[in-house]
């Protein structure tokens, strides 16, 4: 009986610290998944020139999960007939809530959002293209911090759970 | 006397485990949150020993100051 409810309390505090690891693990693919997304964005613009609705549609379809998610808003908020800025501004907070990105990459994409539909093609390309570094590099840093953290809360899960068993033998 | 032994083993338990935390937390450069959990596990070490010691001192008191 006793070896059971350890057994189940380890369980259960390793559970946890993969929980918290997992947004770690999360953060570098759903960033690579937002730049293929910019990539996409920017050659719909730069060379079948769609409206952007049109391309939010499509990439609704197109992409994986968690990342379609944020076109699906954008294609709502301009249906309700927002204008092109404030509806990226609205899809962008609402779609935060739902991934493991964090508030820098809000900044980039809320920075981007206002350049949306403002200047020509040609300019429109280099907001893309300044959006996208940017992207890269806190693609880069995930990637280290993924490194170090997810096997950290992966090992203090474990060992945490020990520790709570053996205090309450 | 198994009941000791218990306690013995079980505290030995907590200082392995704690010291093992504390160098997985310092080889991820989290010093201080390292020797936040070294004081926390030496203070629930210290309150279980000076319960054992208190204990220890009842039984003396049972034993001489016979009359209490």
């Amino acid at each position: 009986m006793k070896i059971i409810g350890s057994l189940l309390i380890i369980l259960t505090s390793m559970a946890i610290g993969r929980m918290y690891g997992k947004r770690y693990r999360d953060r570098p693919r759903q960033l690579r998944q937002l730049r293929s997304a910019l990539q996409v964005l920017e050659t719909e613009i730069t060379y079948s020139l769609r409206p952007i609705g049109d391309v939010a549609a499509k990439l609704m379809q197109q992409l994986p999960k968690p990342i379609n998610l944020f076109f699906k808003q954008l294609t709502e908020e301009l249906n309700k007939g927002l204008p092109l800025q404030g509806a990226w501004k609205e899809a962008v907070h609402k779609f935060w809530q739902g991934t493991a990105l964090k508030k820098s990459e809000q900044d980039i994409l809320l920075q981007f959002g206002v350049t949306l539909g403002q200047s020509d093609r040609e300019n429109q390309e280099k907001h893309i293209h300044l959006a996208l570094t940017y992207l890269e590099r806190e693609e880069f840093e995930a990637r280290e911090a993924q490194a170090t953290y997810e096997k950290l809360w992966n090992t203090m899960g474990f060992l945490a759970g020990l520790l709570i068993v053996l205090l309450l033998i | 006397m198994s009941l000791d032994v218990n306690t013995i083993f079980q505290i030995a338990g907590i200082g392995i485990i704690v010291a093992m935390i504390q160098t997985v937390l310092k080889q991820m450069g989290k010093d201080d949150w390292a020797q936040w959990v070294t004081l926390i596990g030496f203070v629930v070490i210290l309150y279980m020993v000076s319960s054992l010691i208190g204990n220890l001192f009842d039984k003396i008191k049972d034993v001489f100051l016979f009359q209490g």
